[in-house]
């Protein structure tokens, strides 16, 4: 046992030693580890993660994340000598950048802070931009930096819209709570990222320095996302309505400009009055749940189609509809001509948008068992929600029969849009899908997320229904929207540069139980209405003054989003007219050159042309009423013709043979010094006439 | 009623379940306060999960360590050696293919449970109890060099020298330990420095072919540095200076959200820092207290080997334990070392829970119906 003994006391040693330190670190050195305690200042801080821009169609950015700085300054660290002289002149400068306070208030307020021994004051509150900071810190006593002037610039990421208040509140933004709206909001979890953390060390001046003890985490940037949104018809969109929403004095407005095919919202623009009188994006009444109201005339589309597909009437069947008032029970559906229309056909009917005629048909085809109706109606797919990618869709309501307050007179009204309630955004899908051929399509707004240019997650839109109705129904209503816009309610839009195919709504607000003489106007429809290329709706509430109706308020607005999307896109264009008489005088001079380039530029102007050749380069022969071109031979090794050209063109070829231009006038090539076919010879100078 | 209860199903020596127990519980406190930043770092603030994970793997080494101890400890003896066999191949195996962490890979992810292991941990137990094994079969020619010395010095230097190669401390330690054992066997002092040597010359091996010879070369030479002390230490000191005399409480800690792994290597300065110098005296109490009650069980033992294993096996767990707390009040310099049956740590708690049920084993005495048929080992005369 002595040897176990011998060990025992060893180990009995090592524990006194261990207590011992401890005492030694305690009582003896406890100071100096206290004080390094407080002294070395470690923190866990986070590393904030950059957020993710957004991008329109094209690429142009959104919303973009940019440093901005707050001005602070320690006025304790000047030498009395600086402060002195510099004072006065950085109070001056101040004063006049801030343009909020008179310099001897800066200054006042300066030296006070100074003088109490202050380490610390903002001297304004607004954000200055990175050049401005670059130039701030030029100005007296800021210039001689932090440890010496005392100025303090406070690095503020902030969100940044390069296209200012364009699709502000489609864009949204997300505050400190997590709280938001709009794109910002609906894909704050990806632009996001995730902040990282690391342990940092405070070292002179109050900064903090990482120490890289492996324990860091670093921080995931977050992705970019990819939007539908065209910055031109945007903003093409936004000032249409918002000329609309001056003129009449409106509530609130919105228009929503979608892709027929593909369902990518293009354009949405919401704008409601300020307190001050003006219009902002505040609200996305195109989407959110107080976009919900009942849609009026728009909805007679579903109406429509639900008595083509479920009964046998014909489009020029004739309907009575009186004197313009018409009773079911104890109310009266009025018409909104006065006097009425009489005797009409279905057609006219709805063109003309007859309450009593629309409401008279599903009454005496459904009225007996109204169920059908609303399923007909459902089973299109109108009445649930569309999953938008955007938070905070407003949840549609169609009146069901088992509803408390299902009534007799609940069919006639929702054959006109009245007793149930849709958004904005839901109306156009339902339109959308009759453009499409029946193929109703979810909207989206958000194509993919994007990680250094490569997309990381791709969005879909999703078939809601892949026929709504037959293709024979599809064609009466398409010709019935389209007899609208040529000889019915929108007649007012009727010159546009192309067909256009809608219907317009009118509905009188109800609040609080009963309708009131306030409006809600709404248009929508599609173009060009043979092969449609865009759906749009557009809403504007509430407007004053005597025109009120759908047709004279928002369908306007529909038709110079659309004459300006014409303009702007040659796909729309017809084709020229083979027959167009072309005048030798004001023929345009087309010699020689690009063959790309020249069928480009007749076919924008207009100008017949044939491709017979299949060269690059080519010259012209003008036979008859159109251009024929014929090629151009640029063979290696010759001297090419490049009479007729213009000198682009022309150097580009010469020089690709190696030969040295020199040139003299001005316009196209006249003459050349070395006659085409030649052999080139590399080096060689070549002179140009030009006239 | 719960007395019979405990007598009839906890047997051995209670001071040593007492000890175990207090121990643990003590080991669940400062283990949930120190994985706070962990938590809140990796599991997204749940610092419910190492609490749960943990007291799991406690009442799981208290499970292992009831098992163990329900066995006739001259078993350990015969199986020793299978182990021994069996984990040469699996330090290999370690070393060359293990699960990497902290840049060493000491680690081995057992198929099925998917549950990872360091085999260096099987080994000691291993070595030790073989150890334990060969010095008492040996006891009558202790001085015979080559019968009885060579086969245990070489088996001593190859499982160092294979932990040695992915962690160096563990193999020093476990050197120390056979040594100690060695010692206790009665061999003579001169023949210990063969020991030394052949660790030595072990240590040099895995020091050229291994993955940890810089860590070492870096560690010593910080040691051995008065002017520089490395950012763990001084971490250490201050959790240790800020504790005072009756520290800042359970759950306290401000050092746990600096110190490197405070919930095992430096546990021991979280203890100090939130149960005071009471509290730091006292864990070193309960580790001499229990090194006590394994010596006093060997000396209880009738045969040289259940002596010689609970020793050992008692020694090399204090010795760990010393080397522990030394690194962080700064007595020794800094290794990867748990404090064991207290840091939060995977399978080495059922190690160690396996080794203490062994102790108890040896304390409780022979059973009858398995020493009846016991024949290959000799009734020897008690060792030391």
């Amino acid at each position: 046992m002595l040897r176990v003994r011998v060990a025992f006391l060893a180990f009995l040693l090592f524990g006194l030693a261990i207590a011992y330190r401890i005492l030694d670190l305690q009582v003896i050195e406890g100071e100096q580890w206290k004080s390094l305690a407080d002294e070395i200042g470690l923190q866990y801080r986070t590393i904030k993660a950059t957020r993710g821009n957004i991008y329109s169609d094209n690429g142009s950015l959104l919303l973009t994340s940019l440093p901005f700085y707050k001005v602070a300054l320690d006025p304790s660290v000047s030498e009395e000598s600086v402060f002195k002289k510099d004072i006065d002149s950085l109070s001056y400068r101040l004063s006049k950048f801030f343009k909020d306070k008179r310099a001897s208030d800066y200054k006042r307020m300066i030296e006070a802070a100074r003088l109490k021994g202050r380490e610390y004051i903002v001297i304004n509150a607004e954000e200055i931009t990175y050049q401005e900071k670059k130039e701030m810190a030029k100005w007296p006593l800021f210039r001689y930096g932090r440890m010496k002037g005392g100025v303090i610039f406070e690095k503020v990421d902030k969100r940044f819209h390069p296209f200012s208040y364009l699709g502000y509140r489609t864009i949204g933004y997300v505050n400190q709570s997590n709280e938001g709206a709009g794109l910002e909001y609906s894909f704050n979890q990806y632009l996001a990222g995730s902040s990282g953390e690391a342990l940092f060390r405070k070292v002179a001046g109050g900064r903090w320095r990482q120490v890289y003890d492996g324990t860091e985490i670093r921080p995931e940037n977050g992705l970019d996302i990819m939007t539908t949104i065209d910055v031109n018809l945007q903003d093409v969109s936004q000032d249409a309505l918002l000329g609309a929403l001056k003129e009449h004095d409106a509530d609130y407005g919105c228009v929503v400009v979608m892709e027929v095919q593909t369902g990518e919202i293009k354009a949405i623009s919401n704008l409601s009055k300020t307190s001050s009188g003006g219009y902002a994006e505040r609200y996305n009444y195109a989407v959110g749940s107080q976009g919900l109201t009942e849609p009026g005339s728009t909805f007679k589309l579903a109406s429509m189609i639900a008595l083509l597909e479920e009964t046998n009437i014909s489009l020029d069947d004739s309907i009575e509809t009186g004197e313009g008032e018409y009773q079911y029970y104890d109310r009266t559906m009025p018409d909104h001509k006065p006097g009425g229309f009489g005797k009409i056909t279905v057609k006219e009917a709805f063109a003309k948008s007859s309450n009593i005629a629309i409401s008279k048909l599903v009454y005496a085809h459904f009225g007996t068992n109204p169920q059908r109706y609303i399923d007909f109606i459902k089973g299109m797919g109108l009445g649930r929600p569309l999953g938008f990618q955007m938070v905070g869709e407003g949840h549609p309501y169609i009146k069901e029969t088992t509803d408390k307050t299902w009534s007799g007179v609940s069919l006639p009204w929702m054959s006109i849009g009245h007793e149930l309630t849709m958004t904005p955004l839901q109306t156009l899908t339902f339109y959308n899908a009759v453009a499409n051929n029946g193929k109703m399509i979810q909207p989206i707004i958000v194509k993919a997320t994007v990680k250094a240019g490569q997309p990381v997650k791709t969005f879909d839109s999703i078939v809601l229904n892949k026929k709504i109705c037959s293709d024979k129904t599809l064609e009466e209503v398409k010709l019935l929207l389209r007899e609208v816009v040529l000889d019915g309610t929108a007649s007012n839009i009727k010159h546009s540069h192309y067909p256009i195919a809608g219907k317009t709504g009118t509905s009188q607000k109800l609040i609080n139980g009963r309708y009131t003489k306030k409006y809600y106007t709404s248009f929508a429809g599609y173009f060009p209405a043979e092969a449609p290329l865009y759906s749009c709706i557009v809403v504007i509430d509430n407007p004053k003054g005597y025109r009120q109706y759908g047709s004279d308020v928002a369908a306007p607005v529909f038709k110079e989003i659309a004459d300006k999307i014409y303009a702007s896109n040659l796909q729309m264009h017809p084709p020229m007219p083979d027959d167009l008489y072309v005048d030798e005088t004001i023929f345009p001079v087309i010699r020689s050159g690009n063959l790309e380039d020249l069928t480009m530029i007749c076919n924008q102007l207009g100008v017949s042309n044939h491709k017979k050749s299949g060269k690059e380069w080519v010259k012209t022969k003008t036979e008859a009423n159109y251009v024929n071109w014929v090629s151009n031979d640029t063979r290696n090794g010759l001297v090419p013709d490049v009479v007729g050209m213009s000198l682009r063109d022309a150097i580009y070829i010469l020089e690709n043979q190696g030969l040295e231009v020199r040139y003299s006038g001005i316009g196209r090539v006249k003459k050349q010094s070395a006659s085409p076919g030649k052999k080139a010879v590399k080096g060689s100078k070549i002179y140009l006439d030009l006239g | 009623m719960y007395r019979t209860f405990i007598e009839k199903h906890l047997k051995g020596d209670p001071i040593i379940w007492f000890i175990v127990i207090l121990l643990s519980v003590l080991s669940i406190f400062v283990v949930y306060s120190a994985t706070g930043t962990l938590a809140y770092r990796h599991m997204g603030g749940n610092t419910e999960y190492y609490l749960l994970k943990h007291t799991m793997l406690v009442l799981l080494s208290f499970m292992a360590m009831w098992i163990a101890h329900k066995i006739d400890y001259r078993y350990y003896s015969r199986i020793s050696r299978l182990f021994l066999w069996i984990s040469v191949p699996l330090l290999l195996i370690t070393w060359k293919f293990g699960v990497t962490i902290n840049e060493a890979s000491r680690w081995l992810t057992i198929p099925v449970i998917n549950q990872v292991f360091q085999p260096s941990d099987l080994a000691k137990l291993a070595l030790i109890t073989n150890l334990a094994a060969m010095l008492s079969k040996r006891q009558q020619h202790i001085e015979d060099l080559k019968d009885t010395l060579i086969p245990m010095l070489l088996w001593c230097g190859l499982i160092c020298g294979l932990i040695a190669l992915t962690d160096f401390s563990s193999a020093t330690l476990l050197l120390v330990t056979c040594l100690l054992i060695l010692f206790i066997g009665r061999v003579p002092v001169k023949y210990l420095a063969l020991l030394v040597l052949v660790g030595i010359l072990a240590g040099a091996l895995a020091f050229s072919i291994g993955q940890r010879g810089e860590t070492v070369v870096s560690r010593l030479k910080d040691y051995l540095d008065p002017t520089e002390i490395p950012f763990q230490a001084k971490q250490s000191y201050i959790a240790i200076a800020t504790g005072g005399v009756t520290g800042k409480g359970p759950g306290n800690s401000d050092q746990r959200n600096f110190l490197p792994h405070p919930y095992s290597d430096f546990i021991y300065a979280i203890i100090i820092e939130e149960y005071g110098l009471a509290g730091g005296l006292a864990v070193v109490v309960l580790y001499l207290a229990l090194l006590w009650r394994g010596i006093i069980t060997a000396s209880k033992s009738d045969r040289a080997f259940g002596g010689l294993l609970s020793a050992g096996l008692c020694f090399a767990l204090v010795l760990q334990a010393m080397i522990n707390m030394g690194v962080a009040v700064g007595l020794v310099p800094i290794t990867g070392l748990p404090l064991p049956l207290v840091s939060m740590g995977g399978t080495s708690l059922l190690f160690t829970g396996m080794a203490l049920g062994i102790i108890l084993s040896v304390s409780r005495g022979e059973i009858e119906e398995f020493g009846g048929r016991s024949g290959n080992i000799k009734n020897v005369p008690k060792a030391a």
